[in-house]
């Protein structure tokens, strides 16, 4: 079956981190900013992690057109510096469906938790 | 509403390195991002520790700039003892000259290649320099690994004979950090000025 996203291939395309980055952008919607963004996947993943990889992940996604960004105002606690706000585009939701088809297909008919022992 | 931690700031070299390393169009946002998450929940949470935090979050980013350019010339000299050590030769010359030659290119590259990406000459030259630290201490593991392996007598005067000890874990190291402080400068101004022309062009 031909993916909308990109032929074939979504699953190499678009990484676990990557749709946690997503996830979150879709989530946070009006406040997907890089430090909401960073604290979400975070707390998602249960795991700290490098702002810069978080940083770099949505270079990445809005290079590959998946999001695009705004700036926004900055508040005190930042010194007034700028907010980057992201926001997903359309081949960003079909990635997401593709993704998820795709996670779904290779899980089918496979009980979860696997408890078989090879 | 101000905390009582909105004044907290983080050291200002690091943040001053960080600055270098973000591209133009994420300067602000960037910083300003890691400015905040160390405000609102770093310092409260860690108190004066929150500083190292800091300090390896900009880390990550100097090690993203160096570590590709650093591998690189940490392997070439890896290589270049293995070879001395495996397929000894009567005369060095030749080898030192390509292996010099390749760290001399893989410096001015990765001064280019960064200053290029960043628009900022010191963020080439440091990037060089980190990346030639990189490889300073790749060879330094790689030769004693090689030391532990072959430690015989025919070896161990071979080693000698290719610029000895003294030679592999002190002066090649030293000189390589040097080399890569020098050769970043010409490769940053090369790649702010290739900037600066395309941008003005553009």
């Amino acid at each position: 079956m031909e993916c909308a996203y990109n032929v074939g291939t979504m699953a190499e395309v678009l990484g676990t981190f990557e749709q946690a980055v997503l996830l979150e952008v879709l989530r946070l919607r009006d406040e997907a900013y890089g430090r909401a963004i960073l604290k979400a996947v975070q707390e998602r993943l249960e795991r700290e992690l490098a702002a810069g990889a978080v940083h770099a992940t949505l270079e990445r996604l809005e290079g590959k057109g998946l999001l695009s960004s705004r700036l926004g105002p900055g508040t005190d606690i930042r010194a007034g510096r700028a907010r980057r706000f992201y926001r997903l585009q359309p081949a960003g939701v079909r990635a997401l469906n593709d993704a998820r088809r795709t996670f779904n297909n290779i899980w089918r008919g496979v009980k979860c938790p696997v408890t078989a022992l090879l | 509403m101000n905390t009582p931690h909105s004044d907290a700031r983080p050291p200002r070299w690091a943040e001053a390195i960080l600055r270098v390393l973000l591209k133009p169009h994420d300067r602000e946002t960037v910083s300003g991002d890691l400015l905040e998450e160390y405000r609102d929940t770093i310092v409260p949470a860690r108190g004066r520790a929150a500083d190292l935090w800091y300090i390896r979050q900009v880390a990550w980013y100097l090690l993203r700039a160096s570590w590709m350019w650093g591998t690189l010339m940490g392997a070439a000299l890896v290589f270049r003892y293995l070879l001395d050590t495996l397929v000894p030769t009567a005369d060095y010359r030749m080898r030192a000259s390509v292996l010099s030659w390749t760290i001399l290119c893989v410096c001015m590259l990765a001064g280019f290649v960064t200053a290029w990406r960043t628009r900022s000459m010191r963020a080439g030259v440091l990037a060089s320099t980190t990346s030639a630290t990189i490889a300073a201490i790749l060879s330094i593991v790689g030769a004693a690994t090689m030391l532990a392996m072959w430690h015989d007598p025919a070896t161990l005067e071979e080693w000698r004979r290719s610029g000895g000890l003294d030679e592999t874990f002190i002066d090649v190291p030293l000189q390589l950090i040097a080399l890569g402080l020098m050769m970043g400068i010409p490769g940053a101004a090369l790649g702010k000025g290739l900037t600066s022309r395309v941008t003005l062009s553009g």
